[in-house]
């Protein structure tokens, strides 16, 4: 480092240097997200207008608030140049003011400070956590998808999927299109990571950005999604997993289970004919089952769709529904389910996610299994053969 | 954080073999039975044969039944109330002792002569065909010798770091529940249990049900059942001798008449105090033909001539 030039001394600050000080400071940034809001002064009751967000140089992101903002000409994706930004702390990371004492101006992408990506520390799967940002990584793509979402009023592609290295696989959510393929490794950098339902999620929006490398080191895809079952203790411990696979015997159900009905709009269960969000509708019926899976070292939920609950229980959504014609009791179907399912051998594979209640598991394979008696007694006996 | 208590895989002998509870403290504490071999059990799961179950108790709004549980190591009782309904009808509705899946919590019941009886209170019982209870047994054998062999482990080495043992693929649960048997139970012969699973393997090999089978192994676990014996009471006196028929007579009087034919204690204590014999002396009574072996009571509160 030393045998290069001293870098040409800029006004501005870089994100990622930026630190809690009371003297203004200067920055170039680009507006990733915002919200506009007012806020209700204590004083006369006045609203003053604030505009609030997230502000990334691709060097790191900070959230930034905006007193009494221009009604007009603020996008996301606008570059500004600030000059006399304020830089507070919240939560322990920096965050940047914009107040009548700053001077804003738009200014150019050329304008952001250029990036080599190797002065960005590279960060495992293992170490992210939320709300890091300002890192890259190197991995292999698992599987990608896109989904079109319907953000505010905007219909917009979201690519999500799965990206792993050694130390561990987090799920990816990018609102660009890099054109990722399963099966590739990439690095990245300008992401930030999130928790999303209880899981760790990859961020990535327009200014990140994606490099094919080769990642002979990285993990095959094929190793990572056919791992074989881990104990139920394991995955408590590691707090959940993108990729788990587990076996044991089915315990128990937990409510609800059986017959529930949804809501058209949103799939939420609905209670009395009420959606929690969409109020009055008419209730799709559905079939599910919230199964307790027991391997003796611990116990997760399994939440099981129609499909895997209809095959495993080996009777149909249609057939439930007759069958509570019959007996308007729907506790039965939920009884038949687990006398059918109680004690039954399951290896499932699928995201994992832990809360206070232990981990749940959202399926995406349950297959029964079968144990070859013969191998396991020999193994056993094998195993009892020193004691005389 | 409450979660779900695990099923530990345990045999019948090794529920028979545990004495040492763990008391939870606080709000809705849970509470363990401490296993000789390593297993530190609020909930189990049994694979083996259950025997027709008969009903206890005579209160009919309080139905309770209880079963005869048995796998190729030895025998508990397994009991359903109204409290676990799917589990009592299914006790019920059985007709012949047939192979089944039991998951229930354990529960250690001391006599007033401190012998431990440990009884398996079902939550869930399904009856399975024979190679569904093999395959159960399998992986309840598999998961003893787990155990077993992270108690040696321990016990040669015993500055073992937990986390060398996690890493290793041991549940952190079962550690703790290593180091608790090791520290409770000094002095047990693992080896002979180990002989015990043998007849275990054998039944996951195809041999016949426990039902069929040579009957129980000899108990060669040196875990005392009972508490050490006491120096022989001296011969009862004629008035003792006089009490203790006003007792038995009014214990068979009420047995008669009863639906379960138990004589209820409360009643018993109420019909001798009565006849001029004091709650304190009935109960001392009581005591002593139980250790004599005349009296029994298999259910609490519930007595029976032996």
């Amino acid at each position: 480092m030393t045998a290069e030039p001293p870098a040409p001394t800029l006004p501005e600050v870089r994100l990622k240097d930026l630190r809690p000080s009371v003297s203004p400071v200067e920055l170039v940034a680009r507006i990733v997200s915002f919200d506009r809001r007012e806020v209700t002064r204590r004083s006369d009751g006045s609203r003053r207008p604030l505009l609030s967000g997230l502000l990334s140089d691709g060097t790191a992101t900070v959230r930034f608030t905006w007193w009494d903002p221009p009604r007009e000409g603020i996008e996301r994706g606008t570059v500004l140049r600030a000059v006399g930004a304020e830089v507070g702390e919240f939560r322990g990371r920096p965050e940047v003011t914009f107040s009548w004492r700053t001077r804003l101006a738009p200014a150019a992408t050329a304008e952001l400070p250029r990036v080599d990506p190797e002065e960005i520390p590279l960060r495992t799967m293992k170490e992210l956590a939320p709300p890091d940002d300002g890192f890259r990584v190197e991995v292999r793509v698992l599987r990608i998808a896109g989904r079109t979402v319907t953000v505010g009023e905007e219909r917009r592609v979201v690519h999500e999927g799965l990206i792993a290295d050694r130390t561990g696989t987090i799920s990816l959510s990018s609102w660009s299109d890099f054109g990722l393929t399963a099966g590739e490794a990439v690095r990245v950098t300008g992401g930030y990571v999130r928790s999303f339902r209880g899981r760790r999620q990859l961020v990535l929006d327009e200014r990140a950005s994606v490099v094919r490398i080769d990642g002979s080191d990285l993990p095959d895809p094929a190793e990572l999604l056919r791992a074989p079952p881990r104990s139920v203790a394991k995955v408590e411990d590691d707090g959940g997993g993108e990729a788990v696979a587990v076996e044991g015997v089915v315990v128990g159900l937990l409510p609800p289970s059986g017959l529930v009905y949804r809501c058209p709009v949103c799939q939420r269960s609905v209670r009395s004919g009420i959606c929690r969000v969409h109020g009055q509708v008419e209730g799709q019926p559905d079939l599910r089952a919230r199964i307790v899976l027991d391997d003796g070292t611990g116990a997760l939920t399994v939440n099981a769709g129609r499909a895997d609950t209809e095959r495993l229980w080996g009777v149909t959504l249609e057939e439930a529904r007759r069958r509570l014609r019959d007996q308007p009791d729907p506790s039965l179907i939920e009884e038949q389910i687990l006398e059918n399912l109680f004690g039954r051998r399951l290896r499932v594979r699928g995201v994992g996610t832990k809360d206070d209640f232990g981990v749940t598991i959202a399926p995406e394979s349950i297959e029964p299994v079968e144990v070859d008696l013969d191998a396991s007694a020999e193994e056993l006996a094998a195993r009892l053969g020193e004691v005389r | 954080m409450a979660l779900r208590e695990p099923a530990w895989r345990v045999t019948a002998r090794e529920l028979e073999s545990s004495l040492e509870e763990e008391k939870g403290e606080g709000d809705r504490a849970a509470s363990y039975l401490l296993s000789p071999f390593g297993a530190r059990m609020n909930r189990v799961l049994i694979a083996g044969t259950l025997s027709v179950a008969e009903p206890l108790g005579r209160d009919e709004s309080q139905p309770f039944w209880r079963s005869r549980f048995t796998d190729s190591t030895g025998a508990v009782a397994v009991t359903a109330g109204t409290f676990q309904p799917r589990a009592m009808s299914q006790l019920r509705s059985s007709t012949a002792p047939r192979p089944a899946l039991v998951v229930g919590k354990v529960h250690l019941y001391r006599g007033r002569d401190s012998v431990g009886y440990v009884s398996v209170r079902a939550e869930s019982i399904r009856f399975v065909a024979e190679n569904e209870e093999r395959a159960a047994l399998a992986d309840i054998v598999r998961q003893t010798l787990d155990r077993l062999d992270l108690l040696e482990r321990i016990e040669k080495d015993p500055a073992t770091q937990e986390e060398a043992l996690v890493a290793d693929g041991v549940p952190r649960a079962w550690v703790r529940a290593a180091r608790e048997s090791l520290r409770r139970y000094p002095n047990v012969d693992r080896l002979a249990f180990r002989r015990e699973l043998r007849n275990a393997v054998r039944r996951v090999a195809g041999d016949s049900g426990p039902a069929a089978s040579r009957g129980p192994p000899p108990p060669t676990v040196t875990v005392t059942r009972a508490p050490p014996p006491k120096a022989p009471a001296p011969a009862p006196s004629a008035a003792e001798r006089a009490e203790e028929s006003v007792f038995l007579d009014q214990l068979d009087e009420i047995a008669d008449v009863s639906v379960d034919g138990y004589a209820d204690l409360k009643e018993l204590i109420a019909r001798v105090a009565s006849r001029g014999l004091v709650a304190d002396r009935a109960e001392a009574l009581l005591n002593r033909l139980e250790e004599e072996g005349v009296v029994e009571e298999p259910i609490v509160g519930k007595l029976r001539r032996a």
